[in-house]
């Protein structure tokens, strides 16, 4: 039984994942790819291969398979530029993937990841999402994972200024549950004390306030950065969104079949 | 009708809670691993997901 709710969650997790990635790819990667030419000093001839937006799925970059792993390679020493990890670990995207087969894996393990969080909640609270509610489930998951976090620390392009990894991680997960936990006051608990106690679990982070890097300056043009943040919280939308209506469908008929 | 309470029908109370807690535990493992963990082949891996997602990245 319990494994049949896991095994719902999963299944709206992963196509929601296959969804968010042709999503990405219209919308996001190509603007990733271009914030990247301006990362480094150096142009970077590799990144250009890859620049073209793919209209399929289906990936013809065998032969581009070396220079994908020069661009990992550029990007493995994450932790070296910013000098909060002491050890040199070699990079790489894993078994060798490509980039693209890497991004897809990524969002299809996050899209689980984010199914089975938001189908606990809805077991835990006892509230379930349904095929009538699933849109709004997604819509409230959405904000609580994106929105208010991106109030503090909006999405960021590669090469953006940004204040320590670390600091950023912590603020990013606590005002996700902070949000997740006052929604849901805010949302399905009635009172008027449960509602202001909503409000003021969403607003503490934000009154707190996000780490905010020192220097400002970049490389990136602000206008791809713009873009960049539109198009970020616009297919995250569009996830949350796939994601809520699918785990309600995948919920009823499990119900139905039970 | 079954349609208002799908869960609370055909899962126990205790079961319920079992179900929610390894469900957010699980989903917090694979959010992290995909999004946050700090590890070089993780991150280079996820790289693009995780700026789409506005993940804390680099």
């Amino acid at each position: 039984m319990i494994v049949k709710y896991l095994l719902a969650a999963l299944v709206a997790g992963l196509f929601s994942g296959v969804l968010m990635t042709a999503a990405q790819e219209a919308r996001v990667i190509p603007l990733i790819l271009h914030a990247e030419e301006f990362e480094g000093e150096e142009a970077e001839p590799a990144a250009t291969g890859t620049e073209a937006p793919k209209a399929t799925h289906e990936h013809s970059s065998l032969r581009s398979v070396p220079s994908l792993m020069d661009i990992a390679v550029y990007f493995s020493p994450i932790s070296v530029a910013h000098a909060h990890e002491g050890e040199h670990e070699d990079g790489g995207i894993m078994f060798g993937m490509s980039r693209f087969s890497g991004t897809l894996l990524a969002n299809l393990v996050t899209g689980a990841g984010f199914a089975l969080l938001l189908a606990g909640v809805s077991l835990l609270t006892g509230n379930p999402i349904t095929i009538a509610n699933g849109a709004i489930w997604g819509a409230a998951g959405w904000l609580a994972v994106h929105l208010l976090p991106a109030i503090g620390l909006p999405p960021e392009l590669p090469g953006f200024p940004a204040a320590e990894l670390g600091d950023r991680q912590v603020w990013w997960v606590a005002t996700v549950v902070l949000s997740g936990a006052g929604l849901y006051l805010l949302i399905l608990k009635n009172g008027i004390a449960a509602k202001i106690a909503g409000i003021v679990l969403i607003a503490a982070p934000q009154v707190y306030g996000a780490p905010q890097p020192s220097d400002l300056s970049s490389n990136v043009p602000a206008v791809l950065g713009a873009e960049f943040a539109v198009a970020a919280l616009a297919t995250t939308l569009f996830f949350w969104i796939v994601l809520g209506l699918s785990l309600g469908f995948a919920n009823e008929k499990i119900a139905k079949a039970v | 009708m079954a349609v208002s309470n799908v869960s609370s029908v055909s899962l126990s109370l205790s079961d319920r809670l079992v179900a929610g807690l390894v469900a957010l535990l699980l989903g917090g493992f694979l959010v992290f691993g995909a999004g946050l963990a700090n590890s070089s082949v993780l991150h280079d891996t996820a790289h693009d997901t995780r700026h789409s997602y506005g993940f804390p990245c680099h």
